[in-house]
């Protein structure tokens, strides 16, 4: 037990040494830790984010000048491959095929698929044809994603996941951020 | 030796409380037991637990845990969603939960569509009852918060076996309804590199 020893007091006056009662104090402990254990949390969902590019209503105070489109990328998702397309308005500015190679983890009940090659190669186009790279430009690259309507979420994910895996440098008030060079929405036709 | 009999009280009622103090072979009526019970004879059969490794091994545990504490609570994951997973995410903000599983479509719990509908239909199309639920949704918020921007944001739990038609189908109502920042949400996955 946990006790204050101040000496031996001398004749026959009252021990001064005093115990303290530790039992209370671990008791408190246990019920603390056995509440934060039951009250913790342990899985942990993440998100990906994504942009349905709805346009605001138009300012009528600002004036109305005509701008070149960017460059966006046009991702398909094809049955044996993926199509990289870059275009800007409807000019096809450069266009790449990437073979269709998946990477599976996990077992059969819970099988995870990755597309790594993809992501490299989207890395790459990004490399060459991105338009916000500085760290001062708070916006991104925007990708749209084709896909067929039969396509399970899980492959949409796995690409998704290959599309934000190259990221940059952005200057933000709390600092500076690595973010996804890419921002998705999905093309609905 | 009338004061190592157990029995040897006077008072009657005696038995029913009795003083706090050392119990240890009180039923043996025997002079040496009774010393070395009391210590007068060798060393102390009482032997004292060192408790500081304890109470220090507790107190470490209640720090770590109440760092890692979340005060915000478990997000509500429907229980017939199977999330997918992914490697390049960000941390879940609190935003309206839109579950899509492989029958129905609920926004926070209530019922806002049916997956099977859509499926059956076979076109991309405008789902009114989760449009409704959204925009009032959205509406209750602007009448709570007047004087900010709203955010737009809503995050969808799509189980990962769900055909590209209901997402598509579900992300563009969210986006007719007011909520074109939508994120989807994923179990995270540790890096691979």
């Amino acid at each position: 037990m946990g006790g204050v020893d101040v000496g031996d007091g001398g004749g026959k006056k009252r021990a001064t040494n005093s115990d303290i009662n530790m039992i209370p104090f671990i008791d408190l402990l246990m019920v603390t830790i056995a509440f934060l254990l039951i009250t913790a949390v342990w899985v942990t969902n993440s998100r990906m984010n994504a942009d349905a590019q709805v346009p605001g209503p138009p300012d009528p105070n600002k004036e109305l000048t005509p701008q070149t489109p960017e460059k966006v990328l046009n991702l398909h998702i094809g049955e044996s491959e993926f199509g990289l397309v870059w275009k800007q308005g409807a000019t096809v500015v450069n266009e790449v095929k990437v073979n269709k190679s998946p990477v599976e983890l996990g077992d059969a009940s819970s099988k995870i698929i990755r597309y790594p090659e993809l992501a490299k190669r989207i890395e790459e186009e990004w490399k060459t044809h991105g338009g916000h790279r500085d760290p001062s430009d708070k916006k991104v690259d925007q990708a749209i994603l084709h896909t067929d309507n039969r396509t399970p979420f899980k492959e949409i994910v796995a690409v998704l996941d290959a599309l934000y895996s190259p990221k940059r440098e952005m200057r933000l008030p709390d600092g500076n951020k690595q973010v996804p060079v890419f921002n998705m929405t999905f093309s609905v036709r | 030796m009338d004061r190592f009999n157990p029995k040897h009280h006077k008072n009657p009622h005696a038995h029913v409380i009795h003083q706090p103090g050392r119990r240890l072979m009180k039923g043996v009526p025997l002079r040496f037991v009774w010393n070395k019970v009391s210590g007068h004879g060798a060393r102390s059969p009482n032997a004292g637990l060192n408790l500081v490794s304890f109470i220090d091994f507790l107190i470490v545990t209640v720090i770590f845990l109440l760092m890692s504490f979340s005060a915000s609570g478990e997000i509500a994951v429907d229980k017939n969603v199977k999330l997918p997973k992914a490697e390049n995410v960000d941390d879940i903000i609190d935003a309206p939960m839109v579950a899509v599983n492989g029958n129905q479509i609920l926004v926070d719990g209530a019922l806002a569509g049916s997956t099977r509908a859509i499926e059956e239909l076979g076109r991309l199309q405008k789902i009114d009852e989760l449009f409704n639920l959204l925009k009032n949704k959205r509406e209750l918020w602007k009448q709570v918060q007047p004087n900010k921007p709203f955010p737009g944001v809503c995050i969808l739990q799509v189980d990962q076996n769900v055909p590209a038609l209901v997402v598509k189908s579900v992300f563009q109502t969210a986006a007719f309804a007011g909520y074109p920042n939508v994120s989807f949400m994923v179990g995270k996955l540790p890096k691979s590199q």
